[in-house]
């Protein structure tokens, strides 16, 4: 840990104590799974057993029978949904696809589809009735590899899929949906300059959120047709939106509160259960509530995608990057939406690369639909790039982090998006790497270091928030962003810092879909950016109001008021001598001054700077098993303003684990018959405590001039370099470039079989 | 008035105004840089609103907004939506 820069504020920058913590650890906290509404109908979804199948016939005549069986429903139950991409390109929506992953209507796409639903009086009736419900399918071949479904003779998950992106579009359906290309400068030419220039293909695996809490929903659809969704997602609005879409519905007649939730890293900013209840409530006239089990969210809720690519890059023997290429084929699921997009615009982002140039494929595949997950898409082209640079620094026989120092992206670089860099940060993460005490360390046998960058864009748009000056002078903050990561804490510094108050007097709450404005999703690491501008604006009009009512109190011009240190002061001497008025006293007089302090704010913020992150590690491999163990971890991250060090740092430190998850164990694996065969955390194997040495967070603070306290997203770019910095470790422990994720003990073992290239 | 230099995506510009990728249009916010490319493609507008986030000057803006001021020289980009988790 490292302490930041004194601060120049009085609040935020300090470590209170997180407000929802006491509910948490004593078991009392409000998570979708404890709501139980009156008379509420158990809800169970009926899955596919098949990888892919044709479904020619659903009866439900026989369950519905079933005494203590309220309804049972299908993808025909759902109105249908015109095919057409609405929106922007890269998070289109096609409803014909959204409904249809929430139900299957023609073809089960994926082990763990939902082909039917019911409602029942409990859990037994309801699995009862599974039973009883006839599915006549007609098994199809799948299509699990990304590179085997793109090939021409890979059987076709929707046989009319024509390529988008290619002019002029091809004659014959795929399975790759989207073809995307970005480029700046000549990359031909700029491989023609280089010294040197390596070229590798890489695989990673597609691996899970792994958040704790599954998916769950308690749905009350009244028969006025009104309705309240109390769910767990990482944004409540998104949530009431996409049910009222599904089910065609206006939106106001739908009120979406949010639960606390266990963990979302992107996959929670979807829909999976909300509109089956939603339907089942519909049709029973009762609540209904549905929880998915591990095994459902395993094989029916989006992993991040796994990916084929090619990487190229050219350097000088002085270090100059040349030239960079890379082509990622990203698995989208069984419908379009893979992060591919941000793959190919995030790849060398964290370089000043005259000559670049990337391709990306968006194909489906026998899969659950990929979802969202800490900065999507970056992690995986990150692996490549970042091991490719450490190839080329050995090459050159220079030092990686000066290779990246060379070459690091800083105000003004052309990015290949488009626009020129409006933000620094990178050097400092950088400098903030090779200045630590550990770096240079000497190493033993069978050890080694590995060095690896990342760069998130950060996120900005939508947010809403509300301030009630209570009349004892505390304040009450509302926001429509659901708390993952410490936002209540971070709202309330901000706030606190505004008025001038301590924090103590300040209390945050998530506020429902009726209860605050419109507010975009906790995702993209937005909400410290955007919900805290929105908290600030409102601060600042209760501010406004707090001096208009002193200026009436004291009957001088509102002018002639001043806010300092949390209270009404004269602006000068000049105004009459009045002693100082603090918010409490203002808001004993809240009545006879005009009536309750309470204002609002909505943004659409921009001007969001992106996160760079360098990190290294030690590791130690045994040659005998194959086994790597992490002996140090340290992730420098540029962080803005730590408006809250701990939560920044524990998200640093989330990141990073996640990240060494994917990098040695964690992946989705498929029999022969295209079916989970890991479906659970005991298969599934993410990293404990005891696999995890102390991470030490290093905050680098360099100023987001675009928020009113410098504060810059700090959730995702944390993830991105891990896995090629676990990777480069390894290769300089062993002499070994390992290529493919997970970089499991056996694959250790197989390359040490073989010799070096 | 200020002119600003605004720049479409290759995606964009094959689809929506015949691969024309380079506008100096004068303006003094993102109004009116949206509204004189709807002028000149009908529709456009509506597509670069909902399908786009923003750089002006290198600052990224997840939802182009009207009110984003400009200046006389502004490099303005419209790329695709991004998207995080």
């Amino acid at each position: 840990m490292n302490d930041v820069a004194p601060s120049r504020y009085k609040f935020v920058g300090t470590r209170p104590i997180r407000p929802d913590g006491v509910p948490k650890v004593t078991g009392r906290a409000m998570y979708a799974a404890d709501m139980a509404m009156p008379g509420a109908l158990y809800g169970k979804i009926v899955r596919s057993p098949h990888a892919h199948a044709r479904i020619k016939s659903i009866n439900t005549e026989k369950a519905k029978a079933l005494p203590g069986v309220r309804a049972v429903i299908t993808g025909a139950d759902f109105p249908d949904h015109k095919f057409e991409y609405i929106g922007p390109e890269r998070v289109a929506v096609n409803f014909w696809h959204v409904s249809r992953n929430v139900m299957a209507k023609e073809k089960a796409l994926y082990e763990g589809h939902a082909v039917a639903a019911i409602a029942a009086i409990s859990k037994e009736v309801a699995e009862e009735a599974e039973a009883l419900i006839e599915i006549e399918y007609e098994v199809l071949p799948h299509a699990i590899d990304v590179d085997e479904a793109m090939k021409e003779d890979a059987p076709l998950l929707f046989e009319d899929m024509i390529t988008r992106g290619i002019e002029p579009p091809p004659t014959k359906p795929s399975n790759i949906s989207k073809k995307l290309e970005f480029a700046i400068g000549d990359v031909e030419k700029g491989f023609a300059e280089a010294d040197v220039v390596v070229e590798k293909d890489f695989k990673t695996a597609a691996v899970h959120q792994g958040y704790i809490e599954p998916h769950a929903c308690s749905v009350r659809m009244d028969a006025d047709g009104q309705g309240e969704i109390w769910s767990s997602s990482q944004g409540h609005f998104v949530v009431r939106a996409l049910t009222a879409k599904l089910l065609d519905i206006p939106v106001g007649n739908l009120r979406a509160i949010p639960a606390e939730i266990g963990g979302g890293f992107g996959g929670k900013t979807v829909v999976y259960v909300e509109p089956v209840a939603a339907m089942l409530s519909k049709k029973t006239g009762r609540p209904v509530k549905i929880t998915m089990s591990r095994d459902e969210v395993f094989k029916a809720t989006g992993p991040t995608s796994g990916a084929s690519m090619t990487v190229k890059m050219g350097v000088k023997k002085d270090g100059t990057i040349t030239a960079a290429q890379g082509v990622f084929k990203f698995q989208a699921g069984a419908f379009p939406g893979s992060p591919v997009m941000n793959g190919c615009l995030c790849a060398f982002a964290p370089y000043e690369i005259e000559n670049q140039h990337t391709v990306g494929y968006d194909v489906v595949c026998n899969r659950p639909k990929s979802a969202a997950y800490r900065a999507p898409g970056s992690p995986i082209s990150a692996f490549a790039v970042e091991s490719v640079l450490d190839i080329c620094a050995k090459k050159i026989g220079m030092d990686p982090v000066e290779l990246r120092l060379k070459n690091a992206a800083k105000p003004g670089t052309p990015m290949i998006y488009g626009p020129k860099l409006a933000h620094g940060g990178y050097i400092e993460t950088l400098e903030a790497v090779k200045n630590h005490p550990e770096y240079k360390k000497p190493l033993g046998p069978n050890q080694g270091r590995g060095v690896a960058s990342g760069y998130w864009f950060n996120g900005g748009g939508e947010s809403s928030a509300t301030i009630q000056v209570n009349a004892d002078g505390t304040i009450t903050v509302a926001t429509g962003s659901v708390d993952v990561g410490g936002s209540r804490a971070s709202m309330a510094l901000m706030a606190a810092e505004t008025f001038g108050v301590p924090y103590e007097n300040v209390r945050a709450i998530v506020a429902d879909t009726s209860s605050v404005g419109y507010t975009h999703v906790t995702g993209g690491s937005r909400v410290t950016f955007a919900t805290g501008t929105a908290v600030v604006d409102a601060a600042k009009k209760a501010i406004d109001e707090l001096r208009a009512r002193a200026a009436m109190i004291w009957d001088v011009d509102v002018d002639a008021v001043v806010w300092e240190e949390g209270a009404a002061k004269p602006a000068s001497s000049n105004v009459g001598d009045f002693k100082p008025m603090p918010l409490k006293e203002l808001a004993g007089k809240a009545a006879v001054t005009g009536g309750p302090i309470t204002t609002a704010a909505s943004v659409n913020a921009g001007g969001q700077a992106p996160g760079f992150a360098t990190q290294f590690c030690d590791v130690e491999v045994d040659p005998e098993t194959g086994k790597v163990t992490i002996l140090r971890f340290v992730a420098a991250q540029d962080v803005g303003t730590a408006i809250h060090p701990s939560y920044v740092e524990g998200q640093i430190q989330g990141g990073v684990v996640q990240g060494i998850g994917w990098a040695p164990s964690e992946e989705y694996i498929y029999n022969q018959r295209g079916q989970l065969d890991n479906a659970g955390f005991l298969d599934y194997r993410c990293p404990v405590a005891s696999d995890l040495p102390m991470i030490e967070a290093l905050m680098v603070e360099v100023p987001n001039p675009t928020h009113p306290y410098g504060a810059k997203g700090v959730g995702e770019v944390n993830i991105c370099p891990p896995m090629a910095a676990i990777a480069n470790a390894i290769d300089n422990a062993i002499g070994r470039r390992l290529t493919e994720l997970p970089m499991s003990p056996p694959k250790i073992r197989a390359a040490l079989d073989h010799a070096a290239d | 008035m200020p002119t600003a230099q605004v720049n479409l995506t290759s995606g964009f510009s094959r689809r929506y105004t015949g691969g024309r990728r380079e506008f100096e249009i004068e303006a003094k916010s993102l109004r009116d840089v949206i509204k004189a490319l709807d002028k000149m493609y009908p529709g456009l507008g509506e597509h670069l609103e909902t399908e786009t986030t923003v750089a002006i000057d290198g600052q990224i803006h997840d939802e182009p907004g009207y009110f984003q001021k400009l200046r006389d020289g502004s490099e303005v980009f419209f790329i695709p939506k991004l998207e995080g988790g």
